[in-house]
């Protein structure tokens, strides 16, 4: 009983928040609108390497690779096969999900350096591969074109706003269905096989399947994430997929609290509000264009090291000590 | 006159009120003192190193053309946001560009796979923002149904390819050919363009960029070296890899077995030289161009932008890049001319499609801007280096050679650019 009011509290806050966030888009103008799609985004992204890492306690590096795979499905899907944009995210998110169940039979045996390092591999290799496939468009990529909003919403209804409905809508109901898995008997699993994996496995928990289950799934939403960002930058190419992405997904999983899929989003916001700030920044003071580029590396770098530092568990952690 | 530039002066200062104006509203980015335009390029990672230089030659001439007094009293702004040559970046900086900073134009834009998905992205398109001069040689931009304010000005790789099979025909007949090229859009282009334009290739090697060393340069010319009589070997990719090709002639002893042509991406004799290729090995190699040589000073528009560059670009050091952003600059000048003093996008657009054919650029070859081409550069020249580096026009005197991307002919062109103007100062209208 206790359970079912929790879930439904759950569903009662994402609705909540759904609309907030449809209030917001309507009172911001599209520069925000367009941050805010990819605020969603990264925050998808993120939340899927919380599941793997914070919560089955295996280490992903290679998270670029799976949100290429997500990315190439759902390119195709609307560019070849001229699918609903809509069918096309689902068929990314599924397609990256059964890569990562192949993938995941592989790596189940691996822990710790030897994971971090395969899928490291993974994220350097996969999307230059692309370049060897003519259906897959070599270094020009296929265009993922979401079309104009529907008609019915108006004409003061812009292409921003449209993208920042279809992600935050995506974000939503994907991290929603997430947060009702971790607090299920396959999120106590989950945790378990984390803090002890012998433990785990003498409670009657099958760990080999329970890390490939958790590794299906993360690489579905990040197959998600990847099929959204590919929306937002309106095609895929191998060089949308760079190792830094990978790193930057995993500063605002740090950033965010490794552990807890609660705040999330700080992370997303964070990725996205970097790059502002490094510019009112040199804005403010004046600096050169070489300032600017290397101005949110820098702040990137130096939250990391305080992130670490003085809050590992997230921000949320901090809040609590002080209570 | 002046309720409308206060106007237009608040509408620059918000987004937000920008998407509730109605369309006939001023366009952003230009007020009675300024015009700002905006560039998203690589600055820094392997594509900064190599292109970086351009959007600093841009600023020092539009600084030159400010401190003369701007284009009908307003001075050119360029802010400039760096992309690394990714295309994410390249989507996000030029969204800012358009609905942060505003900018009225975009000019001088770098890359394919970057820009093409940046201009679906900022919605350039729907904007109708004018998306001037953008260094690629891929020809799909030429689409003027799916890029309609795009105008691009390099001439296109499967052109190159295709004027250089007539050179080949024509001055190396009997001489069996060679093809080395990069084994991915930029390859494949030329390859095609060889295929259009007839010539009978005795043997293709595509390589992937990735995995090209000196150990398989080597074999690739001690296998081209089985190939009876002088070969011409024609090396269609980037610099780098060419200077490793020359290179691993040298140590093989192979320089003189072969012809050399190099394509106008890889024939640049300063990035060779400064690549370790000795200058012996250049010297009476065979390269595409469709400018003037950067170190020829008797050039009147590479002495002028040198003049520029060194009181406006302190520092750097005048080459075929900042020649190409020099250029771009000074069109840019003459479009905002030619479009008016009530300057408008739709203006600025109709200005190069009308009379940007007529404009002065230091190319030698025609442009070719029309309202069914928004293609510019349309064809090369052919010259040989020397040991300095300097490229001479092949046989002593300048033969331009012009076509298009797709099946057209390849011909001869009589083509005398237009006189720099005075001072590198445009006064069209």
């Amino acid at each position: 009983m206790h359970n079912f009011s929790a879930t439904k509290k759950r569903l009662l806050l994402f609705i909540l928040f759904g609309w907030l966030l449809l209030l917001v888009g309507d009172r911001v103008g599209e520069l925000r609108q367009y941050q805010g799609s990819f605020v969603a985004m990264y925050t998808l992204a993120i939340a899927s390497i919380i599941l793997l890492t914070g919560y089955s306690g295996q280490l992903s590096l290679g998270h670029s690779a799976l949100m290429a795979v997500g990315a190439y499905a759902g390119a195709l899907s609307t560019n070849n096969a001229h699918l609903h944009p809509v069918i096309a995210l689902i068929i990314a998110t599924f397609v990256a999900g059964l890569f990562g169940l192949i993938l995941g039979f592989g790596v189940a045996r691996l822990s710790g350096p030897y994971l971090a390092g395969t899928t490291l591999a993974l994220a350097v290799s996969l999307p230059s591969l692309a370049n060897q496939f003519p259906i897959l468009g070599g270094e020009q990529g296929v265009a993922f074109d979401v079309g104009a909003p529907p008609a019915r919403f108006g004409e003061d209804f812009s292409q921003y706003k449209w993208f920042f409905w279809i992600s935050s809508l995506a974000a939503l109901i994907m991290i929603w269905l997430i947060a009702n898995l971790l607090s299920s008997k396959y999120g106590r699993s989950f945790r378990a096989m984390r803090d002890n994996q012998v433990a785990a496995q003498l409670t009657g928990i099958n760990t080999g399947r329970l890390k490939v289950t958790a590794f299906t799934i993360s690489a579905g939403m990040a197959g998600l994430a990847g099929g959204l960002l590919v929306m937002l930058i309106s095609g895929v190419s191998p060089s949308a997929f760079p190792l830094s992405l990978s790193f930057s997904l995993l500063t605002g999983a740090v950033v965010t609290g490794v552990y807890s899929l609660k705040g999330v989003m700080l992370g997303g916001l964070v990725l996205v509000a970097i790059p502002e700030i490094a510019d009112s920044v040199v804005n403010r003071i004046g600096g050169s264009e070489g300032f600017t580029a290397t101005l949110p590396g820098f702040l990137v770098s130096a939250l990391l090291i305080a992130a670490v530092l003085f809050a590992p568990n997230g921000p949320g952690q901090l809040l609590k000590k002080k209570h | 006159m002046k309720r409308f530039s206060i106007v237009s002066a608040v509408v620059a200062a918000g987004a937000m009120v920008l998407s509730i104006m109605p369309a006939q509203a001023a366009d952003p980015g230009v007020t009675a003192t300024e015009i700002k335009l905006g560039v998203s390029t690589p600055l820094t990672g392997s594509a900064g190193l190599a292109y970086g230089k351009v959007p600093g030659a841009m600023k020092a001439y539009f600084d030159y053309i400010n401190a003369n007094g701007g284009v009908y009293g307003r001075k050119i702004k360029l802010v400039v946001r760096d992309d690394k040559y990714l295309p994410t970046l390249a989507a996000t900086q030029t969204t800012n560009l358009i609905l942060k900073d505003n900018v009225f134009a975009l000019v001088g834009a770098l890359g394919t796979a970057t820009h093409s998905k940046a201009y679906t992205a900022a919605s350039l398109a729907a904007k109708n923002v004018p998306d001037l001069f953008v260094n690629t040689g891929f020809s799909g931009f030429g689409n003027i149904a799916k890029y309609p304010t795009t105008f691009t000005v390099l001439p296109s790789y499967a052109m190159e390819a295709k004027i250089m099979s007539k050179f080949i025909k024509e001055k190396f007949a009997g001489q069996a050919v060679a093809l080395v090229a990069q084994d991915d859009e930029f390859g494949v282009d030329g390859v095609n363009g060889f295929k259009a334009g007839g010539l009978t290739i005795a043997s293709t090697t595509l390589y992937p960029t990735s995995s090209i060393t000196d150990a398989r340069a080597k074999a690739l010319l001690t296998g081209l070296s089985a190939i009876p009589g002088k070969p011409v070997v024609v090396l269609f990719g980037t610099t780098d890899v060419t200077a490793l090709i020359f290179k691993a002639a040298e140590s093989l002893d192979l320089v003189s077995k072969f012809t050399w042509i190099a394509g106008s991406v890889g024939g640049d004799a300063n990035t060779l030289l400064a690549l370790g290729v000795k200058s012996t090995t250049i010297d009476g190699a065979i390269a595409a161009s469709f400018f003037p040589d950067a170190k020829d000073t008797s050039d009147e528009y590479v002495s002028q932008f040198m003049k520029i560059n060194e009181k406006y670009n302190k520092g750097i050091s005048f080459d075929n890049i900042v020649l190409q952003g020099m250029n771009s600059a000074m069109l840019t000048v003459q479009a905002l001319r030619a479009a008016g003093k009530n300057l408008t996008r739709t203006g600025l657009i109709n200005a190069v499609q009308n009379k940007g054919a007529k404009f002065a650029s230091a190319g030698r070859v025609p442009l070719n801007y029309s309202a069914t081409s928004h293609v510019g550069y349309n064809g090369y020249w052919f010259g040989q280096l020397n040991a300095k580096g300097e490229l001479k026009p092949y046989g002593g005197t300048l033969s331009i050679f012009t076509t298009d991307s797709a099946a057209g002919a390849v011909e001869a062109s009589t083509f005398t650019r237009p006189a720099m103007p005075k001072n590198g100062i445009p006064t069209n209208s």
